[in-house]
């Protein structure tokens, strides 16, 4: 087990280097000169190159990338363009508000995918799996942006029961919420109730209620155990799904998180925030697919140690 | 988003694979493929044909006109969708939006399907080096966030031309197809003719593309269309956000965008291009369906295999499709009425000592004054629900156990042993249904018994042993805890208690350090390990009854040995009666008391073991003996029984055996023969021992 967190520790690390070098490299080809974006049009050449000096860009491209790795280490992700403003600082005060839409949407879209999904699964065929697969198939040919348009329209403009844009407070979750689990509880309803079919028609569920195991107690443990495996591998998937998700529902709802953040710094081409912001939606990323991955290991002992794969 | 496609595309297959399929529903998914593919089809034509099908200029402005309603909700027919807040048509302006919208996304796909095509072949055909780094990078691409980095480096740009849009969004989309196509290529490479052509000395290249290539590009069809309908949602949601294309080009996300600037007093500016952008995915992803349906190899062969062992699977009910653990036990076998005066569940309720002369009288299958057996079973019948029709497992089945002695019940596979035993528990699943005949353990009616009832019976009183050890225990559970649960739950220990319990139960199976193996799971222990485990958990209970179903299949010869002397050894300790389910009727023989041959889900001989085996009655019991592999024999003389088992399905006329029999006559095919004694215990159900009885009497079977 210490082995297996350490190699996948390892890993972990391994991938964040990439990506770190990864948006060094896109936004070093994209936005080119960042001395001459820093200054405005008509700067002249001399001011522009004693930003570049200021900056380290008159170094070669290696050392400029070994200077950025150092500085991230630590902790300086840059100034702002505009404003006297760490990077970081701002990055970090705007992921908590990713972080919390993302959280709640996961958490009350798996709550609704077990309800749906086991209930589903357990009575097949019935009125309610039937309206459980047209809701699946509608909610996945939605666009989550044009849902979050109509939402609005509706409960905030026509009804006035909630409010639109802006964080105001726990109402506040309540449209953006449920615009991304709209997107997200489709596969997760048919992931669970195709495990728990599966689970269910296994032999050791069978045996259980052989030795006197009560229904209920084998669908809760005996079932739910094994069949919520693939729910958390898929949740760890869906987590890029989530994140990438609410990039656009913040831009929507205005909501200060780090997609806002991202995609408002690119339009006033902001480039030290941009990167700063995507490193840290790469970032985040890459750790949420390990601890999905550790709790996997955790639940499941065929990987934990290391049986068959 | 490309992480969503992946897990999307894996949850689909899994959805697509489980559920039972009729035929009506194959006939339905055929046609939701029919109708997806031919919406796409109309989709490309009105993206060509914008400028033809338009009704106006969609950037042609009408400033007498702004914001007109819809035809439907009083606008003009000149408008028929009515214009926005410059006065545009917005029909035009959608029929222009498919163009970029749909031709994008349709561009982005097969150049992310060629990429992934290409990369996937090497990567499958070439192996090590370039496997290693192709996949990696694709490891690494779905480690990033790809709907940011498609807007930084969209939002870079000062200009936005479809090209642009197409690259941004078909690059990423190759390690989706990249991945599916390798492990394709991995199984299509060893095939036979691959080597064959590789010794001809075929170049590389043309063996990638001549002999590789058509079986794994077999997959990517529905891939492609899964992509396309994640492609259009990016599209649509990158312009909307406003780093799609640069105007004067229009697209769906850009009308919308435009029209929620407008929505409070329009609301259908922002609804109809969002219903485009969903009639389009929804379209896409019917023939997503339709393709699934017959493209895939693995539900095809699912289906066959369903017709070619119907009667296999009215046997093995674990592969029926759907089969669940059933809410109300063995509840359901009502056709007699209510005036049946034998037990009904209420003079059940608990166990009562050892069940001597215990409440009422009842009837059973031997006769009127003998002492009561542990379980009688009469005239059993058992039907399951499958999505081909209502399947006959269990045709009127009797047998009787007594305490302390051991029932073999033999028969080959589909003959209806393990369902009886099924029955017996009250675990026939949602689709299984004792339609006929009583289970009588006891004193109780298992049949009528209320799952309360059927709760007490099930570990404590009854245990059952399966064929297949590992799969019989919870994979992801220890050993030591599947153990003491049990105890818990039916003998109400504390869990110190059940603990040491456990363990002492561990050791009188053989196992010499009970506590080790107590934190073990399953696929930990070897396959007798795991079969005495489950010994020791059934046993723990100390059940009057045990089902055996085949407790030695799954094991080698020695492990055998082992588990046959545990269940002797648990029958002279506890007096325990057992039913041991066998297709081996060596191993019958060597340890049953009292044998019962199944054939088609009926009896054909039955009676004590000895006479059985060294006088049967029955062509099928013969048969069988000369099936068994003699010590020494080659193993080309085991005698395999020609033909097959009648399907289950249809309605039986005549023997079910007639077929197969050397001794068949012509009444056999006509006449289902009754089971009558042939001497004193021994009953065979064929007409080389008696002459064809009244139809009367042919029903007591």
């Amino acid at each position: 087990m210490a082995w297996f967190l350490v190699r996948r520790t390892a890993q972990m690390f391994f991938v964040i280097l990439c990506v770190v070098t990864l948006v060094f490299i896109l936004l070093r080809a994209a936005s080119g000169d960042p001395a001459r974006l820093m200054n405005a049009a008509d700067a002249s050449d001399e001011v522009i190159e004693a930003t570049r000096a200021r900056l380290g860009l008159d170094e070669p491209v290696y050392v400029q990338y070994l200077y950025y790795l150092r500085n991230l280490l630590r902790g300086d992700m840059g100034q702002s363009f505009y404003g006297a403003y760490d990077v970081r600082d701002v990055v970090l005060a705007a992921l908590p508000n990713t972080v919390a839409l993302a959280v709640v949407t996961m958490l009350v879209s798996t709550v609704i995918a077990l309800v749906l999904g086991i209930a589903s699964a357990l009575k097949r065929g019935s009125a309610l799996d039937r309206a459980v697969q047209v809701y699946v198939a509608a909610a996945q040919a939605t666009p989550n942006f044009w849902l979050a348009v109509l939402l609005v329209l509706v409960f905030a403009v026509q009804l006035g029961w909630l409010p639109a844009v802006d964080f105001t407070g726990p109402a506040s979750f309540v449209l953006p919420v449920t615009t991304m689990a709209v997107a997200l509880t489709p596969i997760l309803i048919r992931t669970v109730r195709q495990s728990f079919i599966e689970t269910l028609g296994e032999d050791y569920v069978r045996a259980a209620r052989a030795r006197g195991i009560p229904r209920r107690k084998v669908l809760l443990v005996h079932v739910l155990k094994v069949a919520s495996l693939p729910l958390i591998t898929l949740l760890g998937l869906q987590s890029a799904m989530v994140l990438a998700g609410s990039y656009v529902i913040e831009v929507i709802f205005n909501w200060p998180g780090i997609g806002k953040l991202a995609v408002d710094s690119l339009v006033s081409r902001n480039f030290p925030m941009v990167e700063g912001a995507v490193l840290v939606a790469a970032v985040a990323f890459v750790v949420i697919n390990f601890v999905v991955d550790m709790t996997y290991s955790v639940l499941d002992p065929r990987i934990r140690l290391g049986a068959g794969t | 988003m490309s992480g969503g496609i992946v897990s999307d595309r894996t949850a689909a297959s899994e959805a697509a694979g489980g559920d039972g399929v009729g035929l009506l529903q194959q006939l339905r998914q055929r046609k939701a493929g029919l109708v997806g593919l031919s919406g796409i089809a109309v989709l490309l034509i009105v993206a060509v044909a914008a400028p033809w099908l338009a009704p106006h200029d969609p950037a042609s402005q009408d400033l007498g006109n702004v914001l007109l309603p819809p035809v439907w909700a009083g606008g003009e027919l000149t408008y028929p969708f009515g214009t926005d807040a410059i006065g545009r048509d917005v029909l035009s302006r959608l029929i222009y939006g498919a163009r970029s919208s749909v031709l994008i996304s349709v561009c982005a796909m097969l150049l992310g399907g060629t990429l992934g095509v290409l990369t996937g072949l090497a990567s499958g055909f070439y192996g090590r080096l370039v496997d290693t780094v192709l996949m990696r990078l694709g490891d690494i691409q779905l480690a990033l966030p790809f709907i940011l980095i498609a807007i930084v480096i969209l939002g870079m740009m000062r200009d936005r031309s479809p090209i642009h849009l197409i690259l941004v969004l078909g690059i990423p989309a190759w390690i989706v197809y990249a991945r599916v196509v390798r492990s394709r290529v991995l199984s299509e490479r060893e095939q036979a003719y691959v080597s064959a052509a590789r010794s001809l000395g075929a170049s590389n290249l043309r063996q990638m593309f001549r002999y590789v290539l058509p079986p794994a590009s077999k997959v990517v069809p529905p891939i492609a269309l899964i992509d396309l309908s994640h492609l259009v949602i990016m599209e649509s949601t990158l312009s909307f956000l406003g780093f799609g294309l640069t105007s004067p080009s229009i697209s769906w996300g850009q009308i919308l965008a435009d029209g929620r600037q407008n929505m409070i007093a329009s609301p259908w500016l922002p609804v109809l291009p969002g219903l485009a952008i969903m009639l389009t995915v929804l379209t896409i992803n019917l023939a997503v369906e339709g393709l699934r349906d017959d493209g895939t190899p693995r539900r095809r062969r699912r289906r066959s295999d369903r017709k070619a062992a119907d009667a296999d699977r009215a046997a093995a009910p674990a592969r029926l499709p759907g089969r669940e653990v059933s809410i109300d036990g063995g509840a359901g076998g009502d056709r007699d009425g209510d005036g049946d005066p034998r037990a009904s569940a209420d003079d059940v309720q608990g166990r009562d000592g050892d069940g001597d002369g215990d409440l009422g009288v009842r009837r059973n299958g031997g006769g009127g004054g003998q002492a009561q057996p542990l379980l009688a079973v009469e005239d059993l019948e058992v039907e399951f629900d499958t999505p081909t029709g209502v399947v006959e497992a269990v045709r009127g089945v009797s047998f009787t156990v007594e305490r302390g002695r051991i029932l073999g019940i033999v028969g080959e596979s589909g003959s209806g042993k393990s369902v009886t035993s099924f029955a017996i528990m009250g675990l026939l699943g949602e689709q299984g249904h004792v339609t006929g005949g009583s289970i009588t353990f006891d004193g109780t009616d298992l049949t009528r018994a209320p799952e309360a009832v059927m709760r007490g019976i099930r570990g404590p009183r009854i245990g059952m042993m399966f064929q297949n050890p590992v799969g019989s225990l919870n994979p992801v559970l220890t050993v030591g805890y599947q153990i003491v649960e049990t105890l818990r739950v039916n003998r109400g220990m504390d869990r110190a208690t059940a603990r040491q319990v456990a363990e002492e139960a561990f050791g009188t199976v053989g196992f010499p350090d009970p506590r080790h193996v107590m934190r073990q799971y399953p696929f930990r222990l070897s396959g007798g390990q795991n079969q005495r485990v489950m010994i020791a958990m059934t046993m723990a209970l100390g059940p009057d009854l045990l089902l055996a179903d085949e407790p030695t299949t799954a094991l080698d010869v020695t492990t055998q040995a082992e588990v046959i002397d545990q269940l002797l050894q648990v029958r002279e300790e506890h007096g325990t009666g057992i039913v041991l389910i066998s297709h081996d009727i060596g191993l019958i023989g060597e340890v049953a008391d009292e044998v019962v041959v199944m054939y088609a889900g009926q009896v054909c001989e039955r009676g004590p073991t000895e006479t059985v085996l060294n006088d049967p009655g029955h062509p099928y019991t013969r048969a069988l003996l000369g099936a068994v592999p003699q010590p020494g024999a080659p193993e080309a003389q085991l005698a395999a029984i020609p033909g097959e088992l009648p399907s289950a399905q249809q309605p039986l006329v005549g023997c079910p055996f007639a077929d197969r029999c050397d001794h068949v006559m012509e009444v056999c095919s006509r006449r289902d023969p009754a089971l009558l004694p042939l001497a004193e215990d021994h009953d065979v159900a064929c007409y080389l021992h008696h002459e064809p009885a009244a139809p009367e009497q042919v029903a007591t079977r």
